[in-house]
C-alpha cells in the first residue's frame, strides 16, 4: 500500500464519530472514499459493536413483520412472480437520497452517469438472461408444467426498441466499447480471427450485466477479458465464461443486435 | 433436510432464478424462515452496526431469496442460496464507500474484498459474536481493552479515558489502531478454528 494509508488526525475524529453513532444506536455511515484498509478498520467496528450484549439480537416485532409480508410476497408469487423488480435497486435509489454523493461514487466505480439506473436494470437484464438460458437448456430439462414459455430473445417479445448509435466503426477498433441506455449497459465489440466461425468479422454487442447477480462487469483491455466487479466472475472478449472464472453457475453475457450504418454502430437496445 | 417441493432437480442458482413459479409450501418456509432469520440479522448486523439497516438489509435479502429461489431444490441448497444473497447484497453495501482509482479493483481483491470461499466459510462456521471474541483474545492488552470499553461495555470516550488513564485523544488513536490491528487479525485468526 502507498502513502495513501498514512494515519492523519482526521481519521481518528471520522471513526470516532462513526463508533459513537453505532453506540447511540443510529445509523451510522463510513466516510466516502475508503481506501481498502480503512474501510476494513469500520467493517471491524461494525463486527465489535454486533458484540454489544443485546445489539445484534432482531426485535420480535421485526421478526413478526418481516414474516407476515413474505408470507404474502409467496402468495402473490403463484400468479404473475417474475415480473417483478428485485428489490435491491429500490433501496439503492433511497440510500441515493439519504446520501447525497452516492450515486456519483458510484458512477465513478462505473465510470459511467448512467450507472446507476444501469444497476438497476441489471437485475433485470439478469433476469432476461436467465431466460435465455434457461431456453437454451430446456432441451435436456423440458420445463416443469405450467411455466410459461420462455421468451427467446434477450429483449422479449412486444417489448418496444430503439436503435442506439454506439462508435463508429473506425473508432472501435480493437477494443470493448462500452455503451449505456436509461434501460442496459453493455459493449460492443469487433470479433475477429480468434472469434467463433459464426461470429468472425462481425460486431457483437452483448449486455454488460454479469449473469450471476447483475454487477456490470468491466472491461480489461490488458488482458481483454471482462470482469465482474462484486465476485470472481469472467467472461472472455466475446461474453463467454472465461475458463479462470472463478465463480461458478454462470452464463455467457447475453448478446443483443448490431447493425452498422454509413460506418456507424448501432444496437438495438429496449426504449428506457 | 427437507425438501421444498422437489418436482424436478436442476442444479446452478442462475435457473433458479427463472422457476420462481411454484408457489412454496407455507409451512416449509415458516421453517425456513425460523431457522435462518436469527443468523442472517445477526450477520448482516454485523457489518452494518447498526438496526435500522440491519432490518433493511435482512428484509431485502429475504425478500429476494423469495422471488429468486427455487422451490424445487433441497432446502440446504436454498439456505446456501440465502446466504450468497445475504453476502453480495452485504457487498453492495460496502461498496460504496471504497475510493475508486483505476488500481483499485486490484487493491480490493487484495485486501480480502468479499473473497467468496474464505467468506463463506467464516459465516458458516463461526457467529459474529464468537469472531470478536476471538479476535479479542489475541489482541495486545491495551488493544483488547480500549476495544472492550468501547464495544462490549459501550463506554464512552471519556469513560474510557478515565479508565485505562488516558487522555480522550489518546483513546481515539488506540481505538483506530486497535481496530486496525484486529482487522489485519480477523483472517488469521478465524480461519485457524
Amino acid at each position: 500500500m502507498s502513502g495513501e494509508d498514512q494515519e492523519r488526525f482526521e481519521d481518528y475524529l471520522e471513526l470516532e464519530r462513526y463508533i459513537d453513532e453505532l453506540q447511540a444506536g443510529r445509523v451510522a455511515h463510513p466516510p466516502s472514499e475508503l481506501t481498502p484498509s480503512q474501510v476494513r478498520i469500520y467493517r471491524m467496528a461494525a463486527l465489535f459493536r454486533s458484540a454489544s450484549p443485546g445489539a445484534a439480537e432482531p426485535r420480535p416485532e421485526f421478526v413478526a413483520a418481516l414474516q407476515a409480508r413474505l408470507e404474502q410476497e409467496l402468495e402473490e408469487e403463484g400468479g404473475e412472480s417474475t415480473q417483478k423488480l428485485p428489490v435491491l435497486p429500490e433501496r439503492r435509489a433511497s440510500q441515493a437520497q439519504r446520501r447525497p454523493g452516492h450515486v456519483s461514487r458510484r458512477a465513478l466505480l462505473g465510470g459511467g452517469a448512467a450507472i446507476a439506473a444501469s444497476m438497476v436494470v441489471g437485475a433485470g437484464i439478469e433476469r432476461a438472461a436467465v431466460q435465455v438460458a434457461n431456453r437454451n437448456s430446456s432441451a435436456h430439462n423440458p420445463p416443469p408444467k405450467g411455466t410459461p414459455p420462455k421468451s427467446t430473445a434477450f429483449i422479449e417479445d412486444g417489448v418496444p426498441t430503439i436503435w442506439h448509435f454506439v462508435t463508429t466503426v473506425a473508432e472501435l477498433g480493437k477494443n470493448a466499447v462500452r455503451f449505456a441506455t436509461n434501460a442496459v449497459v453493455g459493449y460492443v465489440i469487433f470479433a475477429d480471427e480468434d472469434a467463433d466461425p459464426q461470429d468472425r468479422g462481425k460486431i457483437i454487442a452483448m449486455s454488460a450485466a454479469c449473469t450471476h447477480m447483475g454487477c456490470i462487469v468491466q472491461w480489461e483491455s490488458a488482458d481483454r477479458k471482462f470482469v465482474c466487479p462484486c465476485h470472481p466472475g469472467l467472461f472472455t472478449e466475446y461474453g463467454k465464461v472465461d475458463n479462470n472464472s472463478g465463480q461458478r453457475y454462470l452464463f455467457a453475457l447475453p448478446r443483443m443486435e448490431t447493425k452498422v450504418e454509413d460506418g456507424k454502430v448501432y444496437v438495438k437496445v429496449p426504449i428506457d | 433436510m427437507g425438501t421444498l417441493r422437489r418436482k424436478q432437480v436442476v442444479g446452478g442458482q442462475a435457473e433458479a432464478l427463472a422457476l420462481g413459479q411454484n408457489a412454496v409450501d407455507v409451512q416449509e418456509f415458516q421453517t425456513l424462515y425460523q431457522e435462518n432469520l436469527g443468523l442472517i440479522y445477526r450477520y448482516v448486523y454485523s457489518k452494518v452496526g447498526n438496526r435500522e439497516e440491519a432490518e433493511d438489509l435482512t428484509s431485502q435479502i429475504f425478500i429476494k431469496a423469495v422471488r429468486g429461489v427455487d422451490h424445487n431444490r433441497s432446502t440446504a441448497s436454498i439456505q446456501k442460496w440465502l446466504y450468497q444473497v445475504a453476502r453480495t447484497t452485504i457487498a453492495d453495501y460496502w461498496r460504496a464507500y471504497y475510493r475508486t482509482t483505476a488500481s483499485s479493483l486490484e487493491e480490493l481483491l487484495e485486501a480480502g474484498w468479499e473473497g467468496p470461499v474464505e467468506e463463506e466459510m467464516i459465516f458458516a462456521s463461526s457467529q459474529p459474536a464468537e469472531r470478536v471474541q476471538r479476535v479479542l483474545q489475541a489482541l495486545p492488552e491495551h488493544y483488547r481493552e480500549v476495544l472492550t470499553c468501547r464495544f462490549l461495555l459501550s463506554l464512552s470516550i471519556r469513560e474510557t479515558a478515565l479508565r485505562m488513564g488516558l487522555t480522550e485523544a489518546n483513546v481515539k488513536v488506540l481505538q483506530f489502531r486497535a481496530l486496525k490491528r484486529a482487522a489485519d487479525l480477523e483472517h488469521v485468526v478465524t480461519r485457524t478454528v
